[in-house]
């Protein structure tokens, strides 16, 4: 009786036995320790294309010699062992834009076997020219808009870890010069002290310094001429003694009072906005620093924000410490960034952490829309946003994350702000591109 | 009651056995999935490894240019970009531990090691091993120090070959053939750019002259060029060739010295990477005293930079000429490369009016097409399983095949 209980566990364990081996197959060598033969592909299709002899022989006639050649210079660069398969494609777009792929020609050296793997470039003709031509910013609308990077020489940055205030204002320059008709390096506290005064900087007849878009490449610390310094000139719209032990704060109440009397769009590239003022040569500045070593800064903290907010609307100074601005940690880009960095070709991680997020109380407290954000909104806190008056005069893109900057983000904000137009050549029109496809098999044994 | 003890017994022994059997049997296939797993991470590896080398540039991206301290390994041109390598960073690669890498080479007048990364004839490039990357160095930068072992091996995708045909007296014009194979198998209908740096006689600081051609290989891979104004046995030449076909690139050269033996009788050695300053040595200086006489050089330095189409364009170096006599004055002589240009260094030399010769010296590994190898000098014997990827990339415009070799360490 025993025996046959014994005989039931067997068939048990034979059964299990089966069960698990039928399940558990383990891919063949080939497959598992191989050669990549995908990324075999990919790099074999590029060299060839290094000097564009696959991009000028693939638009080539099918009896063409120039196909022959491809043929042999992929039997030669390729080990013995491999075959391969090369499909060109011809792209055709239909009137609904929809992209059709057509089999081209195709070359081939022998059958497949179970293994094998493709990459894909795609190739222009070497006849056809793409071209990719921004529509400046304002010109949709007519506005003749000038953009200022603060450049200042005499001036320091903070939260802007790695960078200076002149190398990011070179970046600026870099990624918005497609973008702008008229760019304008303010390169001291002096020439923006001129700026201030609504003085044009440059002989450029396109210069304005109404609509104008201020980019202060600083981080949180903002350059003050002298003139709004203590024992300045307009030292009663830069300096307020009976607060703080003698504060700032009023200045920002001008840059705010002043961005709504030009209409201008004032850019915080990061961190917490206007919480010092810098300048490395005025003496009541110079020797202060910014309790982490940085001198010539000058700490206003929170008030700063709020004072600046105050003038954009439209309100008597007052001075507030409340804090506007949070860590709300990681954020990630709303659909619409993502798509505008497809758009513009921009392309920040998606993903960054918010420390100086702005609270949405602000938008009824000086009555402002927010534009164009690049996070979702956390916590009822916008990360990145740019804030519009709503009488229509003036804005403030705030970029509330924490160091290092990325000025892309930035970039992006004004773009999505802006929205200038990507006029650019149709890389799907008939005949223009192919897509090329190599696909690889491995012969015998691993 | 001895039924029910037997019927145990039997019971019980087959219930052993059958239990014994399904452990074996589970036991080998838990076996296979453990070796599985190892052997893909291994697989796994060796793909980090190969990115990392092909399409990082390192840390400095330009390292390869510079004296600097390496803080990440890659080999990637970082102008080119993709599957492009630099020829600056190979140069840096401390070969001489490699198994096939070449010997380093002690310079008494400088008191330096040198790494030598050499075709043959005396062709190649010396650069001091100070600032050489060596194999502990990378696989730390790697991160794969004392887990992983790793090869990489860096050779031209096609094999280019150039022999002198002899001829009939009374002829006595120069006769090549150059012959292309690509995958072991002849290649016809390849373009062929070739360059003939002829060593000048009768004057006091040999110059070159050149001449330039193209051609194409019959159905054989082969082609013949002749030279008539060169003498096959009297004359001292480097012949260059590059190839290419449908999008595939390569080259080879040949040299002829008229001094009655292979040996070099000068030695360029690479004094900062940085400057591009080169030292132009005797070479008994080098590999020790001959036998008398003292042979007294006297060379001329010329430096032929490489162009996209490859064509040459010769580029002024400073103190191009110098009389080099083993023992006597100065040791030797520096010149100055234009160190953002890939190209060939081709110092001509005499010994006296008839004996006469040529040495090259590739700057950027590819203009040469020399191949390069990177280990530890321990390869990967011993090990069960080494995972090995390919793949192509261009150096200099010449289509090489990278192979990065992985095992793991740990058994």
């Amino acid at each position: 009786m025993r025996t046959v209980e014994v005989l039931f566990v067997i068939v048990i364990l034979l059964t299990a036995f089966l069960i698990t081996t039928y399940f558990a197959v383990l891919p063949s060598p080939s497959q598992a320790f191989g050669t990549n033969l995908r990324e075999l592909s990919q790099s074999t299709l590029e060299t060839l294309d290094a000097d564009g002899i696959l991009s000028a022989s693939v638009f080539e006639d099918p009896n063409d010699p120039a196909w022959t050649d491809l043929q042999k210079a992929l039997s030669a660069s390729l080990p013995p062992n491999m075959v391969y398969n090369l499909s060109i494609y011809d792209l055709t777009a239909d009137s609904q834009g929809v992209v059709n792929y057509q089999l081209a020609n195709s070359i081939s050296d022998a059958n497949f076997g179970a293994d094998s793997d493709a990459a894909s470039l795609m190739v222009t003709s070497p006849n056809v020219t793409f071209t990719q031509d921004p529509q400046k910013v304002g010109e949709s609308t007519g506005q003749n808009i000038t953009l200022y990077i603060l450049n200042c020489s005499d001036a320091n940055g903070w939260w802007i870890t790695g960078y200076t205030g002149q190398t990011l204002a070179a970046d600026v320059y870099s990624l918005l010069s497609p973008y702008f008709t008229t760019i304008v390096l303010v390169n001291s506290t002096s020439e923006l002290g001129l700026l201030l005064s609504g003085t044009l900087l440059t002989t450029e007849v396109g210069e304005s310094v109404e609509n104008a878009v201020v980019v202060n490449t600083f981080g949180e610390a903002v350059p003050i001429p002298d003139d709004y310094c203590e024992d300045g000139l307009n030292e009663t719209e830069g300096f307020d003694p009976a607060h703080d032990g003698g504060t700032y704060a009023k200045y920002f109440h001008t840059l705010g009072s002043l961005t709504r009397q030009y209409n201008w769009t004032w850019v915080s590239i990061v961190g917490y906005p206007f919480y010092y003022v810098t300048n490395t040569n005025n003496p009541h500045i110079s020797s202060s620093q910014n309790s982490y070593g940085i001198y010539g800064m000058k700490d206003v903290r929170r008030a700063g924000s709020n004072a600046f907010l105050q003038g954009l609307d439209n309100q008597g100074y007052v001075y507030d410490e409340n804090r506007i601005a949070f860590d709300i940690g990681v954020v990630q880009f709303t659909s619409e960034a993502l798509d505008r960095c497809n758009y513009y070709g921009i392309y920040p991680a998606p993903y960054q952490t918010s420390s100086r997020a702005l609270a949405d109380d602000i938008l009824d407290d000086y009555h402002l829309d927010p534009f164009a954000s690049v996070f979702e909104l956390k916590n009822s806190r916008i990360a990145a946003a740019t804030f519009r008056h709503q009488d229509g005069s003036g804005a403030l893109t705030a970029i509330g994350l924490t160091r290092i900057p990325d000025i892309r983000v930035t970039a992006l904000a004004l773009l999505m702000y802006y929205n200038p137009t990507v006029y650019k050549s149709e890389f799907g029109a008939s005949g223009t591109s192919r897509l090329v496809t190599l696909q690889l098999g491995q012969q015998g044994g691993t | 009651m001895t039924g029910a003890t037997i019927d145990h017994m039997i019971s019980l022994t087959i219930l052993i056995a059958a239990l014994l059997v399904a452990m074996m049997t589970f036991n080998g296939l838990f076996a296979s999935a453990v070796d599985y797993e190892r052997n893909r991470q291994v697989a796994n590896k060796a793909v980090d490894i190969m990115n990392t080398i092909c399409l990082s540039p390192g840390s400095p991206i330009d390292w390869g240019e510079t004296n600097e301290t390496l803080l990440g390994f890659g080999l990637q041109d970082p102008e080119a970009g993709g599957y492009t390598l630099s020829p600056y960073s190979i140069m840096r690669l401390n070969t001489g531990n490699s198994s096939g890498g070449s010997q380093i080479v002690y310079y008494p007048h400088t008191g330096l090691y040198y790494n030598n990364v050499s075709a043959n004839y005396g062709h190649g490039v010396l650069i001091p091993l100070g600032d050489c990357v060596n194999y502990t160095d990378a696989a730390e930068l790697l991160g794969i120090n004392g887990t992983y072992g790793f090869s990489i091996d860096i050779a031209p995708i096609l094999e280019v070959s150039v022999s002198q045909v002899p001829v009939s007296p009374p002829q006595n014009h120069l006769i090549l053939k150059v012959d292309v194979r690509g995958s072991g198998l002849p290649l016809s209908g390849a373009t062929l750019n070739y360059n003939l740096f002829h060593v000048k006689k009768g004057v006091t600081y040999p110059l070159i002259a050149t001449y330039s051609g193209v051609n194409q290989t019959d159905s054989s891979g082969s082609a013949v060029i002749e030279f008539d104004n060169v003498d096959e046995s009297k004359d001292a030449y480097s012949f260059i060739v590059y190839v290419s076909i449908g999008g595939v690139t390569g080259n080879g050269y040949y040299t002829h010295n008229t001094l009655g033996d292979d040996n070099q009788l000068v030695i360029p050695f690479i004094q900062d990477y940085d400057q591009g300053t080169v030292i132009i040595a005797h070479s008994w200086d080098v590999q020790g005293a001959g036998s008398p006489p003292v042979p007294e050089i006297k060379y001329n330095a010329t430096f032929f930079a490489l162009t996209s189409d490859f064509q040459f364009q010769q580029i002024e170096i400073v103190n191009n000429t110098g009389h080099l006599i083993y023992g006597v004055g100065d040791p030797y002589f520096t010149t100055q490369l234009p160190v953002s240009e890939v190209g060939l260094l081709v110092i001509s030399y005499k010994r006296d009016a008839t004996r006469l010769g040529s040495v090259i010296m590739p700057w950027g590994i590819g203009t040469l097409g020399v191949s390069t190898s990177f280990d530890s000098g321990f390869g990967s014997s011993g090990y069960d399983f080494v995972a090995t990827e390919l793949r192509q990339v261009m150096i200099d415009g010449i289509s090489y095949q990278v192979k990065v070799s992985t095992w793991s360490l740990s058994g």
